[in-house]
């Protein structure tokens, strides 16, 4: 039970007055950002990661922990007032969500939305403290050829089985590897792809391949819409937030249904939290044909928000412990505060926990707070919050962009890397004009030089003999769990073309 | 998003392909010939403008195979050298480039007008299995609502709008260092909102200016970042 004691430790540094401000900033920020369409707590924490330079590390962690969650907090006010998820991960949400508001429930499904996130994230965070050091003893028996298995995992994942077209999905994929190869290899000193210039030596920054492809690509693919479309019909915000206890007792069981659904799937990098939100739904949706219940489809069933808030939160929760002690993201926002981690010189991964235990426990910690925080200036105000929708679409993407070139320009107040903004934000642009999926580029610009070097060390240890790949036994698992992946993934096209056919 | 169906992998135009495709043919045309100027007939081009992007695929792994063929190697770079990794991403964007260009010949897909459509990055079919959706009523549900006077538009690009912000941003890039942040921030804030729909000019002067003094005044003065101050040195104290 080591883990109470360095989690109470934790708290000790988390409540101090000045790392609660920074979470309380991160809450109010990352609530914001959630709530605001075209901005997702990926985006925040890119943006905000120069600017945390001049902290501390642990206050920075602090607020960007606190972030992280606050914009799954926010993210579904503006799927059930509007219909207009801001993030992939509110879809499910949004469904019963915006039945509930036109049904004058809109409230209590701002309340259930809160109160799914907190749970969610609180189960979630409590395994990952209880589970870490076991997380940990697994990550060292990982050597080079078990960390590339699980880099291809993450890629085939990413770009093969989740994306809606593998060939898209892979290109995707290749150009995140070719952005991640730019610069000096660090295994032989070699200069890659720079053309010369002495600017690229140190690579692409992975905050401005974010902004760029998140922020600028949103902002020109908003551009060739927004002339284009009507307004969304705002639903106003009435009732009691609160659930009463017969509610409660309905949405209880949803709440621990869709927790357990997004758990295992923290842990697996398939694009953040849109399966298990997904999950969470469909389940709600068959049990409330079992029950007969009419509510669900009809004006808007409380379990249905439930379910699939829950799952979106206990996703995050164990993504953290994932990126923490095996050092994997398995969504956007973990890239980035993988990206944070890089930027203070820390490599998350089993080490972490020995060498920077006073960063790690505080940071632990400072989830718990991080939530109580968010359920109190979430469940009371998720009305006022939803004021934030009445910014004009213009000036919210203005901002937008501003921040963007903002935010790159102060990583190294370099023209190049705003230059590379401009041109990876056309790329972002391309990309979403033709369904081209956006999460395997980030993944494979983080991961690439991860999978790279373990590749290559991996053959240099075998001289060559590519079985050193498949010689233990987590390495085989992992290519096995792969396959059968992919198998379900080709069945369930084909069947899927087969049915569009008839 | 979840209206592609059937069209992935062997570029098989299935019915439920078709039936979907955009009806004004005609008007679809006007982005794919701007997407793509080669010159080829419109017509053939509509639906498949998507070549762009194996164009774009190929000319990635052109510029990779180049700087593989040209790459100084180090004496005593170990085994699988510097080369080794890029070989293989540039012959998977090979691979891919002539794969996708074969998918998009052969079945030309619509341009899905929705802007929410893009946002998931996810197989409408995995989606649909995990969450028992009935993608003909639930998904449609989150579409976006259409503008009533642009109806036969909403599927295309409208580059007018694209091209003026691109052109603000690259602007912006140009003079930020010898104009300084606070004003050439507050005129690409100013330009946004006003390519994108503001109907308030004046009024927006304000606003941009408040907003971008509001950012340096932060960031510069309070977290000591270094922001360029143009032809504004010296004016404030607390422009730096």
């Amino acid at each position: 039970m080591d883990q109470l004691g360095n989690l109470l430790e934790g708290f000790s540094v988390a409540l101090t007055p000045m790392n609660l401000v920074f979470l309380v900033i991160g809450a109010v920020l990352g609530t914001a950002v959630g709530v605001l369409p075209g901005l997702g707590s990926a985006m925040a924490v890119a943006l905000l990661l120069p600017v945390t330079f001049s902290l501390d590390p642990t206050g920075a962690f602090i607020m960007f922990a606190s972030i992280y969650f606050g914009g799954l907090f926010g993210d579904s006010t503006s799927g059930i007032l509007l219909n207009t998820p801001g993030n992939s991960s509110a879809i499910a949400t949004s469904f019963e969500g915006h039945r509930m508001a036109k049904d004058g429930r809109a409230a209590k499904a701002l309340g259930t939305a809160a109160i799914g996130a907190f749970m969610g994230g609180m189960i979630a965070t409590t395994l990952v403290v209880f589970f870490s050091p076991y997380l940990v003893r697994l990550a060292t028996l990982f050597g080079p050829a078990e960390y590339f298995a699980l880099a291809a995992f993450a890629f085939v994942a990413i770009s093969a089985v989740v994306a809606e077209s593998v060939v898209r999905g892979l290109i995707a994929l290749g150009i995140g590897l070719a952005l991640a190869m730019v610069g000096i290899d660090g295994q032989s000193g070699a200069a890659r792809f720079t053309l010369g210039m002495p600017e690229f030596f140190d690579g692409i920054s992975i905050i401005v391949v974010t902004v760029g492809l998140l922020a600028m690509g949103e902002v020109l693919h908003v551009a060739s819409r927004i002339h284009r479309e009507g307004s969304a019909t705002r639903v106003t915000t009435q009732g009691s937030p609160y659930l009463n206890w017969r509610e409660f007792k309905q949405a209880l069981p949803a709440f621990l249904r869709g927790t357990s659904f997004g758990l295992p799937f923290g842990a697996i990098p398939v694009g953040g939290s849109e399966v298990p939100t997904f999950l969470a739904y469909g389940t709600e949706k068959k049990l409330a044909k079992r029950r007969g219940d009419t509510m669900f489809g009809g004006r808007g069933a409380i379990q249905g928000v439930a379910g699939p808030e829950a799952a979106g939160n206990a996703t995050a929760g164990t993504a953290m412990g994932a990126l923490l002690a095996l050092g994997l993201p398995t969504s956007a926002t973990a890239a980035m505060m993988l990206a944070a981690f890089q930027q203070y010189g820390m490599q998350p991964g089993p080490l972490l926990f020995e060498r920077s235990a006073d960063l790690v426990w505080p940071l632990l910690a400072s989830l718990f707070v991080g939530l109580v925080i968010l359920l109190i200036i979430n469940l009371p105000f998720a009305s006022v919050w939803a004021k934030l929708l009445l910014v004009p679409k213009h000036y919210l993407y203005a901002g937008v962009a501003v921040f963007s070139v903002f935010g790159v320009y102060a990583i190294a107040s370099s023209m190049k890397d705003l230059w590379l903004l401009v041109a990876i934000g056309v790329l972002g642009f391309v990309m979403r004009r033709f369904a081209i999926p956006l999460a395997p580029v980030l993944i494979a610009a983080i991961l690439g030089p991860l999978a790279e070097t373990e590749l290559r060390r991996a053959l240099a240890v075998s001289e060559g003999d590519v079985g050193i790949l498949v010689a233990s036994p987590i390495s085989v698992t992992l290519y096995a769990i792969m396959a059968i992946a992919i198998l379900i993934s080709i069945v369930q096209h084909l069947r899927h073309r087969r049915a569009a056919a008839l | 998003m979840t209206d592609n169906t059937g069209t992935d992998n062997t570029g098989n135009a299935s019915t439920g392909n078709e039936s979907r495709f955009h009806p004004a043919a005609g008007t679809v045309t006007d982005a794919a010939a701007s997407a793509s100027p080669t010159g080829s007939p419109q017509s053939w081009l509509a639906g498949r403008s998507e070549l762009v992007v194996a164009a774009l695929t190929l000319g990635i792994a052109v510029f990779l195979t180049i700087g593989i063929v040209t790459m100084d190697i180090p004496d005593g770079a170990g085994a699988p050298g510097p080369t080794f990794f890029p070989t293989i991403v540039a012959a998977l964007l090979y691979v891919l480039a002539v794969l996708l260009a074969v998918q998009v010949v052969r079945a030309p897909r619509p341009i899905d007008g929705d802007s929410n459509s893009s946002r998931v990055g996810v197989s409408s079919d995995l989606l649909n299995d995990v969450g028992d959706i009935d993608t003909t009523s639930e998904i449609r549900v989150i579409r976006s609502t259409v503008h009533p006077k642009t109806t036969a538009k909403i599927g295309l690009t409208d580059w007018k709008t694209t091209g003026i912000v691109l052109a603000c941003v690259i602007v912006f890039v140009l003079i930020l260092q010898p104009v300084g942040w606070l004003l050439s921030a507050a005129a690409l804030f100013w330009a946004l909102a006003r390519a994108l729909g503001s109907r308030r000019p004046v009024f927006d002067i304000g606003v941009s200016l408040i907003f971008s003094s509001c950012m340096q005044l932060a960031f510069s003065a309070g977290l000591g970042l270094t922001l360029p101050s143009g032809i504004l040195t010296g004016v404030f104290s607390w422009i730096s």
